[in-house]
């Protein structure tokens, strides 16, 4: 498994699918189960852990190295949820503009839909189910994602402007996987209409690239690509 | 339109790791880790082939490429380049901009209990 990834970008695309409790097995689920409710009063605590992990471009990513206590961090998380909001509604909404204002995203009213409870215990009651094999799966997607650095050079190499903000490279690396979802899944169906198994070969890849074409799902050159 | 994989010798594998500022050099195989658990989270085999995962690379930075000199055209109109026009040419695509706009802020939560944090650590520190 991937251990370099964030923790909390993997908390974060779990806040999608809205479950609390880490893609571990049921036993590891039970014992985090009370640490949750501990940790209501202990936001603050968690929030440090995160955030280190979080903010990798201030080159200081704790990344713990053990799947598991890397995964303890994203339990906190929506827990956390609860206390940055209180917190946040205690202080003043001061941003120091030094990057792009992100103005159109402050208002935290609209909070992830984790904190629907149906919805959580209805993962949670899938995620209980889950054989070995789909749980490492549902790991892998859950916590892969591209290098915001990787991704940040990319980009500047491409917009030739150094001010990429960090906004910026998270919403596209966010764009960039769901990008290779649908590529795979595609592929995926590519290869079952073909009655084919196995590992995807790059002919289902093309068939699946063509596919999202044709549907408009790829962003289309205005000029054509001359040089490679 | 999509070429193989192979055809790309002009990106030359600069093995040098200096930051292209304005040079369009790139290192194949940027985000060969990152793909191969990525795919596999997404219903890939445990170990893709690397062929596909240079292949699924290839276009995903074509995919990233178009998506910003897009953005680039209508950031240019605004002056400078920003997320909103990430955001808006992802409009369509209704999962695609859920998923953004969740991640924005989850990113301006954590600032906020970031900030929160300092200060509560600074008044520690000033009581003792």
């Amino acid at each position: 498994m991937k251990q370099s990834k964030d923790p909390f970008e993997a908390a974060l695309e779990e806040q999608e699918e809205s479950p609390p409790d880490s893609p571990v097995g049921e036993d590891e689920l039970n014992s985090q189960a009370p640490n949750e409710t501990q940790n209501q009063t202990d936001g603050g605590q968690n929030i440090l852990v995160d955030d280190d992990d979080y903010d990798d471009i201030g080159s200081n990513s704790k990344n713990p190295s053990h799947p598991s206590s890397s995964l303890t961090p994203k339990l906190h998380s929506t827990s956390i949820n609860a206390n940055v909001a209180a917190a946040v509604t205690n202080k003043n909404k001061e941003y120091d503009d030094d990057e792009e204002e992100e103005n159109v995203e402050v208002e935290l009213s609209k909070f992830p839909s984790s904190a629907d409870p149906a919805k959580m215990a209805k993962m949670q009651t899938i995620l209980s189910q889950f054989t070995e094999d789909q749980m490492s799966r549902y790991e892998s997607f859950r916590r892969s994602a591209l290098q915001k650095s990787n991704m940040r050079r990319l980009l500047v190499s491409i917009t030739g402007s150094q001010k990429i903000s960090l906004p910026m490279t998270i919403v596209v690396c966010g764009i960039a996987k769901m990008f290779v979802g649908e590529l795979v899944e595609k592929a995926r169906m590519v290869m079952t209409e073909r009655k084919e198994s196995g590992p995807i070969r790059p002919c289902h890849i093309r068939e699946a690239y063509r596919r999202l074409k044709f549907e408009g799902k790829v962003p289309k050159r205005s000029v054509q690509r001359l040089f490679r | 339109m999509s070429n193989p994989s192979a055809g790309t010798p002009s990106k030359a594998k600069a093995g040098s790791s200096q930051p292209s500022e304005a040079s369009f050099k790139r290192k194949r195989g940027v985000f060969q880790k990152d793909l191969q658990h990525m795919m596999y989270g997404f219903g890939d085999d445990a170990n893709p082939f690397p062929e596909t995962v240079t292949l699924v690379e290839d276009i995903v930075v074509e995919y990233v490429t178009d998506l910003a000199h897009k953005a680039q055209d209508i950031g240019s109109k605004r002056g400078k380049l920003s997320v909103e026009d990430f955001l808006y040419l992802i409009r369509k695509d209704t999962p695609k901009l859920n998923r953004c706009t969740e991640l924005l802020s989850m990113q301006e939560e954590l600032k906020q209990a970031r900030k929160a944090f300092e200060v509560d650590e600074e008044k520690l520190a000033t009581l003792e």
